[in-house]
């Protein structure tokens, strides 16, 4: 690395560290956040973690995150000019999936294209945010919003379509414990987010529609909370949502915590979810992970992790878990690539419970 | 650095102990008591597909109140949520259209083919297409709810397809709901009529013309389905009554031998109340139709045939060598002619439109080239559906 691109990462680094001290929690990838013990806003633009990657983000994920650092001169940080940034994701892959009793399936594909934009009119202040999935199939919008930025960044109002905040946002929206309570990338919702930022805690409280990304419905919202208190070992956090729903409520709540120990990051989130909204009355749900993250060397993670599904506490017998074991390899800026095994156990009469699975997934992020 | 041993091998062994999911003793394949829900054998029912589709595959998303798109698929919703129903992803389609799969949401979410996010179930493997092929025909009997068993009260009419008043091709069946079972011998032709106005849009004045179908009857797979058969039929641009007798020397009769109670005032179901009463209804065929003279005028003279394109002359260069310029060379050009950017596969396969090349190409599916029309814009569903009916039906000349 020579001296002027040093010397821009260490004005890049300070300038935004500051600024994730001041700005609000997210968590995106999560793991990576307990590992470094940052607050995901320093990688990511959005609140809610994900999607368009920050300046430092960018630097990061180009210099710390891979096996080596090819010299492509400038690195990219997305940064137009200081009112108009933007980023990309590019993920496809293959997969083989196995089920008990069908012919062994394989797909490959061009999973997501994805498009970021951010126009910041008033810098430090306001700034209009885009997330577009253009491929495959038709474009569609993800989330769009404005968001306000007041008291050095302390309080931050957003308005518009968005990721609700609950829990950890697992990059895996097949994970029980983004699949159940059904907040997860193929979820935004419209409405309004108040966040405040102070110290080590982080809070956001939003109330919006509460039809998964339709229409509105009924006159009754969904509203939101997540706290959380980032230290630089571990972290701990709780969320809350009602949806007051005219065709039956749904109250979710979760604990979430992150422990470091030396190569490992460790991640760990139980769900409860009672349900008024089914055929047969009030349910009770239950869902959670616990996940490992070891990484042996730069540019290599080693993922592991087990889940678990209670679909009706009041039910026995009918649990599901699933088990991933999943090696990420960072080869160098701008290519990822993720290799991993699923086994899916569930009640022996239904198949697909008992699936298993196959993949090989290449990520070109910018 | 803390050497990661030992928390790994705790980690390992807890995954060992835990891992093992419920052993299903007592349980439906959706995971409730059997006492709530027995298992219901595959079949073209709202009911068994609820039980061996929707509550296995669909519900551990689309339930309760966060269900995505606000679709929620569990018994007491799935038929209200579906049938007749707007896509939110894509409006211009309905999620369940009665009497159309190819243009219902539900099943090119699940056989992949939506021009909007994911292959449904997501994350999950796909639902094996001849599980699909009940949606299908459930779909194409109608999407009926589920039976209730005879009644003594007046049958009514729920659903029909084409649907009253609609302006849209020329079908190849029309398919009648009803809210109970009816009895097979009383669905004919003299029951179940269809005529089209001579090119008036009147049906008064003595010019009109009978169609004869190829077939009326009740339906296999569903007593609460009748259906007129129209293929072979000519379709032509005019408007259509259909007629279901419920008085008269011949009417149509539930399986307790009541009367059709058919009156139409707008709305269905149909009825007054009493029973007997006709239903009478009619539809307008417009536009693109499922043949290969309509498709020519509309879609590939238009599109297709332009300057630079499939001009023809007939040889192995693309893309002039595949002639489009006249119906004539287009039936030449691809009923049953192999591609050249993929020679095992026939550009139309008559009869398997799925297996076409032209619809792959159309659709974007095609494992060579670009989509089509190149550099589009494409054509929406709907008009793809039209050319997969002509196909499906045999791609005439």
């Amino acid at each position: 690395m020579n001296r002027t691109v040093g010397y821009r990462l260490r004005c890049i680094a300070f300038a935004l560290i500051g600024q994730a001290l001041l700005s609000q929690s997210v968590l995106a990838e999560p793991y990576i956040a307990v590992r470094t013990g940052l607050k995901c806003t320093v990688c990511h633009t959005s609140p809610s973690g994900g999607g368009k990657r920050t300046a430092y983000g960018n630097v990061y994920a180009q210099t710390q995150l891979v096996a080596r650092t090819l010299d492509l001169g400038n690195l990219w940080t997305g940064e137009i000019n200081r009112y108009l940034a933007v980023g990309g994701d590019i993920r496809g892959g293959w997969s083989k999936t196995d089920v008990p009793g069908q012919a062994t399936s394989s797909d490959t594909e061009l999973d997501e294209l994805l498009a970021y934009v951010e126009v910041r009119p008033f810098p430090q202040y306001l700034m209009i945010y885009a997330d577009a999935k253009l491929r495959p199939d038709d474009p569609t919008i993800r989330e769009l919003y404005a968001r306000l930025s007041l008291g050095e960044g302390r309080w931050t109002i957003r308005a518009g379509e968005f990721f609700l905040p609950f829990g950890f946002r697992l990059q895996d929206d097949d994970a029980f414990i983004r699949q159940v309570p059904g907040i997860n990338y193929n979820t935004p919702d419209s409405g309004w987010e108040i966040g405040l930022e102070r110290g080590k805690w982080s809070a956001q409280f939003a109330v919006t529609r509460g039809t998964a990304g339709g229409p509105e419905t009924d006159s009754g919202k969904q509203y939101s909370l997540r706290v959380s208190h980032v230290a630089t070992m571990w972290r701990v956090g709780g969320s809350f949502n009602f949806n007051d729903a005219k065709v039956g409520d749904r109250q979710m709540q979760s604990v979430f915590a992150g422990l470091r120990t030396g190569p490992v990051a460790w991640l760990g989130e139980i769900v409860y979810i009672i349900d008024d909204g089914t055929a047969t009355g009030r349910r009770r749900l239950w869902a959670s992970l616990l996940e490992a993250n070891y990484t042996p060397r730069k540019g290599h993670n080693l993922k592991m992790s087990f889940e678990f599904f209670d679909p009706d506490s009041s039910v026995s017998e009918d649990e599901q878990n699933r088990l991933s074991l999943v090696w990420e390899y960072f080869p160098m800026q701008f290519f990822r690539t993720r290799l991993g095994y699923r086994r899916y156990k569930g009640i022996p009469q239904n198949p697909a419970q008992n699936r298993e699975q196959f993949f090989l997934e290449l990520h070109i992020p910018f | 650095m803390q050497r990661p041993d030992f928390l790994l091998s705790f980690f390992l062994v807890t995954l060992i102990v835990g891992c093992s999911g419920g052993n299903g003793d007592g349980l439906n394949v959706s995971g409730r008591p059997l006492s709530e829900a027995a298992d219901v054998p595959l079949a073209a029912t709202l009911e068994s597909i609820q039980s061996n589709v929707f509550d296995p595959s669909c519900t551990l998303c689309h339930a309760g109140a966060n269900a995505p798109q606000g679709l929620r698929l569990d018994t007491a919703n799935s038929f209200t949520n579906l049938v007749g129903i707007r896509s939110r992803e894509n409006g211009s389609v309905l999620r369940v259209a009665p009497g159309e799969p190819n243009n219902s949401y539900l099943v090119r979410k699940l056989e992949g083919t939506a021009s909007v996010g994911e292959r449904m179930p997501l994350g999950g493997p796909p639902i094996p297409q001849a599980t699909i092929d009940f949606v299908r025909q459930w779909i194409t009997d109608g999407a009926l709810a589920d039976s209730t068993g005879p009644s003594d009260s007046a049958p009514l009419i729920v659903s029909l397809t084409p649907m009253p008043d609609s302006v849209g091709a020329f079908p190849v069946e029309i398919i009648v709901g009803f809210d109970r079972d009816m009895d097979a011998s009383t669905i004919n032709a003299m029951t179940f009529e269809l005529i089209r106005s001579g090119g008036d849009g009147q049906f008064d004045d003595g010019n009109e013309e009978v169609i004869v179908p190829s077939s009326v009857s009740l339906s296999s797979m569903n007593a609460r389905v009748a259906i007129m058969d129209l293929a072979g039929v000519a379709g032509v641009l005019d408007r259509y009554q259909v007629t279901l007798r419920g008085t008269g020397a011949n009417v149509m009769l539930s399986v307790v031998g009541r009367a059709l109670d058919g009156e139409y005032t707008g709305s269905l179901p149909s009825g007054d109340g009493l029973e007997g009463g006709d239903f009478v209804v009619v539809f307008d065929v417009q536009g693109l139709q499922p043949t290969l003279e309509s498709i020519q005028a509309n879609i590939f003279s238009p599109t297709c045939a332009v300057a630079g394109c499939h001009t023809g002359p007939t040889g192995p260069n693309l893309p002039s060598g595949m002639d489009l310029s006249s119906a004539d060379a287009s039936f030449a050009s691809l009923v049953n002619v192999a591609s050249v950017e993929v020679p095992t596969t026939l550009r139309v396969a008559a009869g398997d439109a799925n297996s076409s090349y032209l619809i792959h190409k159309l659709e974007g599916s095609a494992a060579v080239g670009a989509q089509m029309p190149f550099g589009g814009p494409f054509l929406d569903q709907s008009t793809m559906d039209v050319i997969r009916v002509w196909i499906d039906s045999g791609a005439a000349r």
